[in-house]
């Protein structure tokens, strides 16, 4: 697990055998600091945070869906939602008997239908903390100097497209047997990886601006005009949510891929993955 | 060499090296691998993996115990069938915080945005249970309690039409999500606050209404509370009009409040009687696990 580098210090051993005798140098692990202590802690209490965010959410949408149409004269429902319920009822033959079709997707994708002042009380209660947790992983990017790593470069845009013509033909590239070779930066992320981490980043900041926009129409007008009105703002918070969905999938799926030592740089903040020739190049 | 040749040249070198600096404050630094004993990077991770997964179980623990017990039921993780009420400790705190920093963002001042005639939008009759008879119209009268002058004061709607009236059209915004823009006039809540001044240490006030329904025709009087600085603000009236017309049934005729400072279920229709309180009052929403202030 920690075997990936180990190196000897490699400084002047033959002088020190020559003096203290048989003793052989003690191995010793070579690893570099990946990610601050308190971006580690902010980075896995979002998980909970945004869980508890979209699944009140979407409770707090079921009372007032913002994408309707006209009622359905048989089932009623003016409801996206609602019809996709009263569809996978009707088709999955162990919930024909299902008590409540048009909720279907309620009660399966978020804390509940009927449950309006529950639903607010959680978002309030998790958004507080989301905002808290925003600030807790500034301060790690800042005291860490982490953020320097994260800011995308307009000299990136070349390399995002690399890497991610990359990722768009490894796999048909893997089923040919055809060996792709991943592109080679010497930055600590990759520039497609620092475009999603900021843009994620970005994301939960106007997440934040969005939902006070949303909260607080009248003592916070300016903030909701931004965004183009009550009703826009909505649109916006919505969406963002649907980023963060859409975010999560390639980011768990190539963190798998990549293994146990980036996972865990999350958790103990080291890693050994590192290239020894960006350290050399360094040493004075 | 004159001195301005010389100043030039020292400033050009000063200058790249400032930008070289600048640049440099938003360059990636080299990476500084570490030596450590394979056995302390052993301790180490072992130490942050116990502390991970306390951290995570003690999240869980504390997120799971504020969801609702009909939550653990649809996941079968509860015995169904149980009831009776449930207490939050920390969601009500969290509502309780949310409520304190709606009323420090209160300013009278801050004006509610308004709208143009062609920008108002249909609104539709959301009366919480079933709509009242309009029977009660013809005899009703506005009751004020709590006055200074330690007398209950009785009004029909032509004592408030006495008023100025005004016109504005704003936007009025549900707890459930929708909103609708519509045009209102009537008596600014102040100019009844001037006229009929409560007593001096009210902070509150109780607005009631006797005429409501539930869903089956029952009755179930509807109150709510206001405070006394949003009940000041210019733009809280008591609305006689919308569109121009007095209020219909559905609107809450005669007379209605009209908080756009608030969520829309502060704006109680047919109001019957307003009581200053010292203390904060009761309010229909809040007894039902929804904030107590609402402010927006």
């Amino acid at each position: 697990m920690i075997g990936g580098c180990v190196v000897s210090s490699g400084r002047s051993n033959s002088d020190e055998t020559m003096t203290t005798g048989a003793q052989a140098p003690k191995p010793r692990a070579l690893v570099i600091r990946r990610h601050h202590p308190l971006v580690r802690i902010s980075h896995w209490l979002t998980i909970p945070l945004l869980l508890g965010l979209i699944l009140s959410g979407i409770s707090i949408y079921w009372a007032s869906p913002i994408y309707q149409h006209d009622p359905n004269p048989t089932t009623g429902s003016f409801d996206y939602f609602a019809d996709a319920g009263i569809w996978i009822c009707a088709h999955i033959p162990w919930l024909h008997q299902y008590a409540d079709p048009a909720n279907w997707v309620y009660n399966h994708a978020s804390l509940g239908s009927y449950m309006l002042a529950f639903a607010l009380r959680f978002h309030w209660f998790c958004a507080y903390l989301f905002m808290l947790n925003g600030l807790v992983y500034l301060a790690g990017l800042g005291i860490g100097g982490g953020w320097r790593s994260l800011l995308p470069r307009l000299s990136d845009a070349r390399g995002v497209l690399q890497v991610a013509r990359y990722y768009l033909t490894v796999p048909h590239a893997t089923l040919a047997r055809r060996q792709q070779i991943h592109p080679s930066f010497r930055t600590k992320y990759n520039p497609l990886q620092r475009l999603a981490y900021f843009a994620v980043a970005v994301a939960g900041f106007l997440t934040v601006a969005t939902g006070w926009a949303i909260h607080k129409p009248a003592q916070l007008s300016w903030l909701t005009a931004i965004f183009g009105g009550f009703d826009q703002a909505r649109l916006w918070h919505f969406w963002l949510m649907v980023f963060f969905m859409v975010f999560v999938i390639p980011h768990v799926a190539l963190v798998v891929a990549d293994g146990w030592d980036t996972l865990q740089s999350m958790i103990t903040g080291w890693s050994t993955k590192f290239k020894r020739s960006d350290v050399s190049d360094h040493e004075p | 060499m004159s001195l301005k040749q010389n100043e030039a040249e020292l400033r050009s070198p000063v200058r790249s090296a400032l930008r070289k600096k600048f640049a440099g404050a938003f360059s990636e630094r080299p990476i500084e691998p570490i030596e450590v004993e394979p056995s302390i990077l052993r301790r180490w991770t072992r130490r942050d993996l116990l502390l991970f997964g306390a951290g995570a179980l003690a999240t869980f623990a504390v997120g799971g115990s504020q969801l609702p017990r009909e939550v653990w039921q649809r996941l079968g993780l509860a015995q169904s069938g149980a009831t009776g009420p449930e207490n939050k400790w920390l969601l009500n705190k969290a509502l309780r915080l949310d409520d304190d920093v709606s009323a420090a963002l209160y300013s009278k001042h801050h004006l509610v945005p308004t709208y143009s005639k062609s920008q108002i939008t249909p609104l539709k009759n959301n009366y919480n249970g079933a709509t009242p008879d309009p029977a009660y119209i013809p005899a009703w009268r506005l009751t004020l309690e709590g006055l200074s002058s330690g007398l209950a004061v009785s009004l029909d709607i032509r004592a408030l039409l006495a008023h100025q009236i005004r016109d504005q059209i704003t936007r009025l915004v549900c707890v459930e999500g929708w909103s609708a823009i519509a045009w209102w006039s009537g008596l600014r809540f102040a100019d009844l606050l001037h006229a009929y001044p409560p007593v001096s240490h009210a902070k509150w006030a109780l607005i009631e209404s006797s005429v409501n329904l539930d869903a089956n025709g029952n009755p179930d009087p509807y109150f709510v509370s206001i405070d006394l600085l949003t009940a000041q603000h210019p733009q809280t009236l008591l609305a006689t009009h919308l569109n121009g017309k007095p209020l219909t049934v559905e609107h809450g005729a005669p007379a209605r409040l009209l908080v756009p400072m608030k969520l829309g279920l502060k704006n109680i229709k047919a109001i019957t009687r307003i009581t200053y309180t010292k203390d904060e009052p009761p309010d229909y929403w809040a007894k039902r696990g929804y904030s107590h202030y609402d402010g927006i």
